[in-house]
């Protein structure tokens, strides 16, 4: 069975208007392969090939994958789970791939996701993360393809009473990509952290997309998008909260924030807040600007170069959606990732 | 030292001219002050000495020990030591105090061909210093100026300056928005700074700075160029009579 073009999203369906999949996958082969990944896990955990279908398939791309991937690798984090080391997620570098994690009630997992592909790849996965009651999840997302891949890795989190999420993803884009992320809040007081950053040269091109679905009272959720854009590269952020009648007391902010570095580089947003419950805390935030000319001066006059002194003060503005992950090694490995990324593009 | 010969200077992409054949000569080891009405030009002044990007040189030239400044970028004439104590310090968010120095002075060095000063002799330089203009030590780590008083802010300009030890120092109205205890720290340290071979031009509306930083010429900037000179109690004269009588 191969894949048909005309099941790929386009420009005209309104959520992927400024990241043209059908277009993009029209020059790329492997449509349908099956991918391999490989989990490194903690102590304590295993992994399963389930074959049962999952049954979220929200989105055009989730669908897909049910009809492509082979298994389902499932990992089932017991209830009361935690370890000092994370789950690593490698090998996310071709094909369809579906994979399934359940946190059991009070479990704590820090996962690190590399996706990273070979040249001229299509990449298409599926994630589906249960949160039982009380759990919490550090989640990392490290993404670096080459200027050929076309990427879609979503993910759908189901977050039950008292779960927390701290998610930090760090993009340097592909041809195409799209990160996206769906999160349904079912239980009250869930708290949510979904941070990222993304830093684009040459033609590349990164979509951060999320929606948060926020049915019940008392959650609070926080998202700090930052992003930096030079050559021919195209940022997008699309955000959306979606607070429902029930979703009282619900305090939530969105910010995005990107610098342009060049004069033919783009960024598209859309930051979108819909609100039905009246007693609610909810902000939004969205600036495009270059870099402070005056500060580039005063840095200079104190003698450092103006390359420098441009890779400083970008690596200050990005830096700071990182600020509060808790591991510090991870923390600093990322930062060395924005540093190289910086020395590069100067 | 410093010859600024002939120097003209305009702003708004050439629509306004500020700077009408200025000249003035500063020697090794003196300090001279400038004074002169709001919007004569002082700042723009030392924006063109310093090469800040919109200050356009249209005649003259500006010499460092022989050397042609206005060709150089601003980082290349700080690294020949050219200092600007800024009227307005800008805030830098999300680079801390001393990271922001360390790169400054390393980099200056780097490009003079020195060799990097190593972290250790760097912070022991940068405690001392700040205990000596009595800041807090909280200050040096936060980001540079963000949230600072007008009043620490000057004293940062300061410190910096004692860090770097530029061979020319130009301040710009370092003493507003400092109290009269700060006044006097600043200017200890300004003191401790005068050499044979260091030269300062200060910027200033007061008198009172130069009761404590004694200059060697007082210089009035009136309609583009400067319009009158004299020796330390000209200071005085000028803050008694104003500027009425050297008006463009
Ligand atoms: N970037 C600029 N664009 C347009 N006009 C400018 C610019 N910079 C300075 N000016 C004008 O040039 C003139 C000189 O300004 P400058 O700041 O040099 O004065 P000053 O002598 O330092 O005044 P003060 O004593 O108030 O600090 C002023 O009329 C000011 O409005
Ligand atoms: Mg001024």
């Amino acid at each position: 069975m191969s894949l048909d073009l005309n099941t790929l999203p386009t420009r005209r369906d309104e959520a992927w208007k400024w990241t043209d999949v059908r277009a993009a996958a029209k020059e790329q082969g492997g449509l349908s392969d099956v991918g391999l990944p490989k989990f490194t896990l903690p102590e304590g955990l295993t992994i399963m090939e389930a074959s049962s279908d999952l049954a979220i398939a929200s989105t055009p791309m989730s669908r897909l994958t049910s009809h492509f991937s082979g298994p389902v690798w499932t990992v089932n984090v017991p209830d009361g789970f935690s370890s000092d080391e994370p789950l690593l997620i490698e090998g996310l570098n071709r094909g369809h791939i579906r994979i399934h994690l359940i946190l059991g009630k009070g479990a704590s997992l820090s996962v690190i996701e590399h996706h990273a592909s070979d040249e001229n790849r299509f990449v298409n996965i599926d994630m589906v993360i249960d949160m039982k009651e009380g759990a919490s999840l550090e989640r990392a997302i490290i993404h670096d393809d080459p200027e050929s891949c076309l990427r879609v890795a979503t993910t759908h989190i189901t977050a039950w009473r008292g779960a927390k999420i701290n998610q930090y993803v760090l993009s340097f884009g592909g041809d195409l990509s799209r990160l996206e992320t769906r999160v349904a809040v079912m239980g009250k007081e869930v708290e949510a952290a979904l941070n990222g950053a993304y830093l684009l040269g040459a033609k590349r091109h990164v979509d951060m997309t999320s929606y948060i679905d926020l049915a019940v009272p008392d959650c609070t959720i926080r998202q700090a998008v930052k992003g930096v854009v030079t050559d021919k590269a195209r940022g997008v952020f699309q955000g959306k909260f979606h607070v429902r009648k029930p979703a009282q007391h619900t305090d939530a902010e969105m910010r995005h924030d990107a610098l342009m570095l060049s004069d033919n580089c783009e960024i598209r947003s859309k930051p979108e807040l819909e609100i039905y419950a009246d007693d609610v805390a909810c902000a939004h935030g969205n600036t495009i600007g270059q870099l402070d000319e005056n500060a580039l001066f005063y840095m200079r006059q104190r003698g450092i170069p103006a390359g420098q002194a441009r890779a400083l003060l970008t690596e200050a503005f990005v830096a700071d959606v990182f600020d509060d992950l808790e591991d510090e090694t991870l923390k600093d490995s990322l930062l060395r990732k924005i540093r190289d990324w910086l020395k590069e593009t100067k | 030292m410093l010859k600024i010969n002939n120097l003209s200077a305009t702003v708004d992409d050439g629509n306004k001219t500020i700077l009408e054949a200025l000249s003035l000569e500063i020697p090794a080891g003196e300090v001279h002050a400038i004074m002169g009405p709001n919007g004569a030009g002082k700042s723009t002044l030392s924006y063109v000495l310093t090469g800040r990007d919109g200050y356009d040189v249209t005649g003259g030239d500006v010499t460092l020990d022989g050397e042609d400044l206005l060709d150089m970028d601003p980082e290349e004439r700080a690294a020949k030591g050219m200092f600007l104590s800024f009227q307005y310090p800008l805030e830098i968010p999300g680079v801390p105090t001393m990271t922001f120095l360390k790169t400054a002075l390393n980099a200056q060095r780097r490009a003079r061909g020195e060799e990097e000063m190593g972290a250790p002799e760097f912070l022991k330089k940068a405690r001392a210093l700040a205990s000596e203009l009595k800041m807090k030590p909280e200050m040096l780590k936060r980001p540079l100026n963000v949230g600072f008083s007008g009043g620490e802010k000057k004293r940062m300009e300061i410190f910096q300056m004692m860090m770097l030890e530029p061979r020319f120092i130009v301040m710009d109205e370092t003493d507003s928005g400092l109290d009269v205890d700060a006044l006097r720290i600043v200017a200890d340290g300004v003191n401790k700074l005068r050499s044979p071979d260091r030269g300062m031009l200060i910027i200033t509306h007061y008198q009172r700075l130069l009761d404590y930083i004694v200059p060697d010429r007082v210089h009035v900037l009136s309609g583009g160029k400067i319009a009158a000179s004299g020796d330390a109690d000209f200071a005085k004269t000028l803050e008694a009579e104003g500027y009425d009588a050297y008006a463009a």
